[in-house]
């Protein structure tokens, strides 16, 4: 046998014996014997709720990283598969089928925000699937379907809920008047109608009640339009951008209404906060977790948050750096459907979703129980007021004291101050 | 014989294609991006009506499909209305629409006409932001009906004697039969009277007008036909998203591609929005769930470079160069 031949022969054999090394480690893995779980949704990766959208995307590799440590659902380990929605609705139908229809995904879950989870609802609906949603507004106020469980801790009328600690909060100011102003969008105006039953049920007379457009740049002529209204507190529900011009037009033009805020959605962004800085001292607003003492009551969330500020840090990735609007709940959505499905023990959406409405779940975002709608049975958005902020840093927002709790009592760290007296 | 109705049993056969492909129950993905592909191929033969033959750009082609989507929204919302009922009246409002536009607008030339036209769809869109009884500035769900009727026949739910499945086969089959019925009248206006005085007007507006062409008469009737068909295009919308709010519907990418899908394709010809809309309609499709990002728009872009620097007449006539 020639030299050559003896060395193509060994070659071959070394091959065989390679395929079969590989035959038998991947027939006897466990990854051979259970398929994975996959989890199907879309996100905005990309468009204008792309900085939420990515702070949720790590959250959910967390969860899957997590559970899949701790033998997977049902024994089986967990995959994700995501595409990105560009913020755009209009790519989410088709998404939904191709995560159900193609990828054969076993369960799906919203992307983040209302009006991403709103085309998908049909699509789930259709199939008959348990739809976990991702801070949805009312979702299923119109739809009414059984299998949706959505995470926005905004209680069982989640307009009004949204609200709702805000006004018990100034209550302390004693206020008569009030301004409200909202960007014209969804959200918005969903937070100011339900603010608007708040201020009616506290007996406070509407004295300015106005809608912004939501590419307005210039926010100076609405707050001198608001002041000359001379209201003792000023509600705005606005989207980031809008937060941003007018925490800054406020801090330029100023205002003597006692308390200003409340539905402002940006100012928990690491972005705007280090951006903002000491502009915004004195502003009460609306969150959902904040770095003060109290807030222990969550189980996990500290260390959760603590995991993700690392892997921000080690993997270089570009997005929050604090991620204490969206970390928890991002986790806690995936984390009720990974609950459900390992006490039901088999991928049966009916029973899995008669279990989410019979059970009260304990996650890193506390104890939580479902309304027949979906929603959750109890508001749990508390108040915080932006104190003690003396520059652009943004580590001093990971530490107690610049986001004090003034609402709920239970919890609080602070007592509501005028805005003016914190400036 | 045959040879000479060709391009109607070409019509016909798509049109079968289109109902047996709902007949043989794909994933469901499938039908969802085929709309979105036939939905491109009837809103870009609609703009190639004015911008190819007539060459008048035309920015606002999300107007004319956000009014098709939300008289539609409106009609639901009042009666409940049925599908045909609301692609007609939309159709024709926005016809109507497109006479009233065309008439203050044609008189403008070039870019100020295209930017006439872009005013278009962001006057409608802050309408449609304070109007409430549509959803205004918070968009509004639609229910789609279980077992959908068609003149008294149930079209959907095969159990219970339907002909489609569900919805969305419904939807594909009927986004083809308007793509088809879209490409039928734009080829019978570049054949007709109407697209050989287009032509003229495209080449030189003045030496036409000189030669007798009714410029002004013509152009309306293009844009009127155009303006229809995209607001019958936007009409079936809400059937197949369910939920729409005004950024959605106004998009200024349904601007960006009714333009560059012709550009692509070859704007002289019925035949190439057709091409232009299948070939970056299924690249946009495939880009979604595969880069998923949007970078498709990118994409369009750059394909929009190369084509106007390699092709400026499309694919089409760059084969038809190469065959000559």
């Amino acid at each position: 046998m020639s030299r050559i031949l003896k060395f193509r022969v060994s070659t071959m054999l070394l091959g065989v014996l390679f395929a079969a090394a590989f035959t038998l480690t991947t027939a006897f893995s466990p990854s051979a014997q259970a398929k994975p779980i996959k989890v199907g949704f879309s996100m905005a990766l990309t468009g204008a709720l792309a900085g939420g959208g990515k702070q949720a995307l790590e959250a959910m590799k967390i969860w899957r990283d997590d559970i899949n440590s701790k033998g997977g659902m049902i024994g089986r380990q967990v995959e994700l598969v995501y595409y990105d929605d560009q913020t755009n609705p209009k790519n989410v139908p088709g998404i939904y089928a191709k995560l159900l229809d193609v990828d054969k995904v076993d369960f799906i879950v919203s992307g983040y925000g209302t009006n991403l989870i709103a085309p998908a609802m049909p699509v789930a609906i259709d199939r008959d699937v348990v739809f976990m949603g991702l801070f949805g507004m009312n979702n299923n106020k119109k739809w009414k379907y059984d299998k949706y469980f959505q995470i926005l801790p905004a209680g069982p009328d989640p307009a009004v809920g949204f609200s709702y600690n805000w006004f018990e909060a100034l209550k302390t100011f004693k206020p008569k008047t009030i301004a409200l102003l909202s960007a014209d969008a969804e959200f918005a105006r969903n937070l100011k109608e339900g603010a608007v039953k708040n201020a009616k049920n506290m007996g406070l007379k509407i004295v300015y009640n106005e809608n912004y457009p939501p590419k307005t740049a210039d926010f100076t002529p609405i707050v001198r339009a608001v002041n000359a209204k001379k209201p003792d507190v000023f509600y705005i529900a606005s989207y980031p951008n809008g937060s941003a011009g007018l925490v800054r037009a406020l801090a330029e033009v100023g205002t003597k209404a006692k308390a200003v805020g409340g539905g402002m959605v940006g100012l928990q962004f690491s972005g705007l906060m280090a951006g903002l800085g000491p502009n915004l001292n004195g502003i009460l607003n609306y969150d959902f977790y904040v770095p003060e003492p109290t807030m222990a009551l969550y189980p996990g969330a500290t260390e959760l948050i603590a995991k993700y500020q690392n892997k921000v840090k080690t993997e270089g990735l570009k997005t929050d750096a604090l991620g204490y609007y969206l970390v928890p709940w991002a986790y806690a959505y995936l984390d009720v459907l990974g609950q459900a499905v390992n006490a039901v023990g088999k991928i049966d959406h009916e029973a899995i979703a008669k279990y989410i409405h019979a059970t009260e779940f304990t996650s890193v975002v506390g104890k939580i129980k479902f309304t027949p709608l979906g929603e959750w049975s109890e508001t749990r958005t508390i108040v915080v007021q932006y104190q003690n902020i003396k520059n652009n840093d943004l580590q001093q927002f990971a530490r107690p004291g610049t986001r004090k709790i003034m609402y709920p009592l239970d919890i609080k760290t602070g007592t509501p101050q005028t805005y003016n007296s914190l400036r | 014989m045959l040879m000479r109705y060709r391009f109607e049993i070409g019509c016909v056969v798509a049109l079968l294609a289109c109902f047996l492909i709902t007949q043989v129950e794909l994933n469901r993905f499938y039908y969802f991006a085929g709309f979105a592909i036939l939905q491109y191929v009837l809103i870009s033969t609609a703009w190639n009506i004015l911008g190819g033959y007539g060459g008048y750009i035309n920015f606002g082609t999300a107007g004319f499909l956000g009014l098709g989507t939300y008289v539609a929204i409106a009609m639901i919302q009042f009666y409940g209305a049925g599908i045909i009922e609301q692609i007609i009246v939309a159709g024709a409002l926005a016809g109507l629409l497109g006479l009233g536009i065309g008439y203050i607008t044609l008189r403008l030339k070039g870019v100020y006409f295209a930017i006439a036209t872009l005013a278009i769809a962001i006057v409608l869109e802050t309408f449609v932001n304070n109007w409430d009884y549509v959803g205004g500035a918070a968009g509004v769900s639609i229910l789609p009906p279980r077992t959908p009727e068609l003149l008294g026949i149930t079209i959907v739910d095969r159990k219970g004697g339907g002909i489609f499945y569900n919805n969305k086969e419904f939807l594909f089959f009927l986004m083809g039969a308007l793509a088809i019925m879209s490409v039928w009248i734009a080829r019978t206006v570049e054949f007709g009277k109407l697209g050989r005085g287009l032509n003229a007007i495209k080449d030189n507006e003045e030496a036409a007008e000189c030669m007798g062409v009714p410029t002004l008469k013509l152009k309306l009737i293009a844009t009127v036909i155009s303006g229809s068909l995209m607001g019958v295009a936007g009409a079936v919308f809400p059937s197949y998203l369910t939920f729409v709010d005004p950024p959605t519907a106004f998009n200024l990418e349904f601007a960006v591609n009714s333009l560059a899908m012709p550009m692509i394709g070859g704007t002289f010809t019925w035949i190439g929005p057709v091409v232009g809309s299948i070939l970056l309609g299924t690249v946009q499709q495939v880009a979604i769930v595969t880069i998923s990002s949007e970078i498709n728009l990118l994409i369009i872009g750059l394909l929009l470079v190369i084509f106007v620097t390699i092709a400026p007449h499309g694919i089409v006539g760059w084969f038809m160069k190469k065959n000559k």
